[in-house]
């Protein structure tokens, strides 16, 4: 609930992503290479509905037994050695990271990239505080060394060409390398990998905590996960308290949908299982693990009507199918978690009025409910989200005396049919083969953007006479 | 600061509002884990060569390179022709016991320095200089726990004398299995997760790490680019005859 007000209106921001170039070609050709790759990899993969069925009912039976799960992840992260923290809100999480970082004498601290720590916007506070966090997922360092924000949930820095990337990285080597995928991911290797076996402090998110054995879980492709939470001495781990699953038979149903749904993947390169901190046989892990397990907002929406909000696995493949998405990208929604996914977990963390523009980014096609890995409705909660807000609220004043007017003629059958013979008669000057492409005045707002079907020659209603 | 106790009883009331409206149960979970994992090595004692060509397959498919050798004497020789590929100077290995042979011998033999973990020293020194071999080694050598089929995945535990580096840190990776760590489904792995936490003895470490392939990225215009953290290559030496390793199940 800290996250600052966007000035500009969100139809400036969209207009402003519209105008971009690449950003319109890199979104294009991303949106479409990933909804290919998830494709074919469900294609493959017969018994990937049934998975995506029983995902669903564990995650909703999960939230049947929250406390009690909660419960026995801390009972046993504690168990294994590590510490649990609660946090109310965003604020608490990031104050009880800061005094960690205080009282263990942190500098630097290493992360791979979490949506958690975005939400609680951890980097801005690390460094208020003099520590240094260093983002080394590569789309997540690309972004942090030109001071943005991701613009996908799983390919943060999709917005950026290589020749930005090659002028953002030859910086940090002082010298100049060439703008070549190749080049650039191999010098970022050497400037992180010395960064790996500096810091005091790793930080991560979690893809899932699995109550029954208190084990973090963490998906990534590049092995940044392993480093942060191998090599310093102190591992912190941010959750939702929604990502906690009950068992390891469990996490075996995700697993197996959810790299397929992100990048068509079987399973992403690396699955990584932390459950407490490094074994006194150990020769390598932590001396330190910290659980810090956040509400942020979560918890009222157990019995709310955003709930199934609370299944998401963040695997951003309703982002790719959005319409609105492909067109805009990820920084003209404005909050930490974009596409049609990010309407709902914005409103869920910041509150309805927050979305008031925002819940009318969307068609409603039902694309996103598609592809969900637990088929969560996102059109029907923006629909309530909608209704709740107040249709009048957002729409220009023009819009809402057309539809009051419309509304009028709609309801009368001799005002109806009255209305479509004097449409008939204005029109004329207008249509062209059979569309209305243009409409002078304030209903150029509509035409401008879509067609409208004439009024007919002879409407259904007149025909209907001749019939009978 | 929130307390646990305030923190889980809002949440508790919340779920009082909610529907009820949900099964409260969730995956079906193996009553006895143990027995069922011992079924699945049994299953598997007969169905291994399907699976061993399944898993080769997928481990190809996400760029792992794939050898296979008769006995346990003649991985040392596959490893040395993988490091002189790579010019490779150093090896960082784990402990014999747990590699299932002996790598030091016939590798030193070769000019190839191997620097196993000692499984009985964890003092500060000897975790130092582990970390400063295993970053400055250039193929690390492990074993496998589980070899899954289905993904082309390699599975491995951490714990004394398995450091979780040696299967990050070099540029290559080699992982060693036999028949005995086969297995074919995502589910079955469920059930050797589920037995492998209802064995204490099983988890002297605090990871499990699933290697599928060598370290990856796109996020440069989404040009597929290997070895951004982890290793580069990823190779999986397959021996016939059964190595000497214990087995966690």
């Amino acid at each position: 609930m800290s996250e600052p007000a966007v000035e500009t209106p969100f139809s400036d921001r969209a207009s402003a992503a519209l105008r971009d170039r690449f950003l319109q070609e890199a979104l294009g050709i991303a949106t479409t290479k990933f909804i290919g790759l998830r494709r074919e990899s469900f294609d493959g993969f017969p018994q990937g509905d049934a998975l995506r069925d029983q995902a669903r009912s564990i995650k909703e039976a999960t939230l049947e037994r929250l406390d009690e799960h909660l419960t026995r992840l801390a009972d046993n992260v504690e168990a294994a050695g590590g510490h649990v923290h609660w946090a109310d809100t965003a604020q608490e999480a990031r104050e009880i990271i800061l005094r960690l970082c205080r009282d263990k004498g942190v500098r630097m601290a290493v992360k791979s990239k979490s949506m958690a720590t975005e939400e609680i916007e951890l980097n801005e506070a690390l460094e208020r505080a003099g520590v240094t966090p260093v983002e080394t997922d590569l789309g997540e360092y690309i972004i942090q060394l030109a001071h943005e924000k991701p613009s996908h949930i799983i390919a943060p820095a999709i917005h950026k060409t290589k020749a930005q990337v090659a002028e953002l990285i030859s910086q940090v080597a002082q010298a100049p390398l060439a703008a070549d995928a190749e080049v650039l991911t191999a010098a970022a290797r050497v400037q992180l990998r010395e960064k790996f076996l500096q810091a005091d402090m790793g930080i991560t998110g979690a893809n899932f905590a699995v109550a029954e054995t208190g084990t973090v879980v963490l998906v990534t492709n590049e092995g940044n996960g392993r480093m942060v939470t191998s090599l310093p001495r102190i591992h912190v781990a941010v959750m939702g308290i929604d990502k906690v699953i009950p068992s390891m038979t469990d996490l075996a149903v995700f697993l197996a949908i959810l790299a397929r749904s992100a990048t068509g993947q079987k399973l992403s390169v690396y699955t990584t299982f932390v459950r407490g901190p490094r074994r006194s046989t150990e020769l390598e892990g932590p001396d330190e693990l910290h659980l810090i397990l956040m509400d942020n907002g979560r918890s009222g929406q157990i019995a709310g009507p955003l709930r199934e909000a609370l299944y998401c696995l963040r695997c951003g493949a309703c982002l790719n199918v959005c319409p609105v998405y492909r067109q805009i990208g990820g920084h003209a929604y404005g909050h930490t978690y974009p596409g049609p996914i990010g309407i709902l977990l914005t409103a869920m963390l910041n509150g309805t009025e927050s979305v008031k523009e925002l819940a009318h980014a969307s068609s409603l096609c039902g694309a996103c409910k598609d592809v969900c890995p637990v088929r969560i409705d996102i059109p029907r909660m923006l629909i309530e989200l909608r209704q709740h807000i107040g249709e009048e609220k957002v729409a220009p004043r023009t819009e809402r005396v057309v539809f009051r007017v419309f509304r009028r003629l709609a309801m009368s059958p001799a005002a109806f049919a009255l209305s479509a013979r004097i449409g008939r008669l204005l029109q004329r000057p207008f249509a062209r083969a059979g569309r209305l492409r243009r409409l002078p005045l304030f209903l150029g707002r509509w035409t401008d953007a879509r067609d409208l079907p004439p009024v007919a020659a002879r409407t259904f209603r007149e025909r209907w006479k001749d019939l009978r | 600061m929130a307390t646990r106790a305030q923190f889980l009883a809002r949440i508790k009331a919340e779920v009082a509002k909610s529907s009820g409206a949900f099964p409260a149960s969730s995956a079906a979970r193996p009553a006895r884990p143990l027995e069922a994992a011992i079924a699945i090595r049994r299953q598997m004692a007969e169905r291994w060569p399907e699976a061993l060509d399944r898993f080769r397959a997928e481990f190809e498919k996400v760029a792992g390179v794939f050898h296979r050798v008769s006995t346990s004497a003649e991985v040392p020789g596959a490893v040395i022709a993988i490091a002189r590929d790579k010019s490779a100077r150093e090896v960082v290995a784990w402990d014999p016991a747990s590699l299932g042979l002996d790598l030091g011998p016939p590798l030193a033999a070769s000019g190839l320095p191997v620097r196993a973990a000692a499984p009985d020293d964890t003092s500060e020194t000897a975790r130092r200089r582990h970390r400063d071999e295993a970053a400055r080694a250039d193929v690390g050598v492990t074993g496998v726990d589980v070899a899954l089929a289905e993904t082309g995945t390699l599975i491995l535990l951490s714990g004394a004398g398995r450091p979780r580096s040696t299967s990050l840190l070099p540029a290559t990776h080699v992982a060693v299995f036999d028949r005995r760590h086969l297995v074919e489904s995502l589910e079955q792995v469920g059930v050797l997760l589920e037995a492998v936490h209802a064995d204490p003895r099983a988890t002297s470490g605090a990871m499990i790490n699933f290697i599928t392939g060598p370290s990856r990225t796109a996020d440069i215009e989404l040009t597929l680019t290997r070895g951004v953290h982890g290793p580069k290559e990823v190779h999986a030496i397959f021996v016939d005859e059964p190595l000497g390793s214990e087995d966690w199940s």
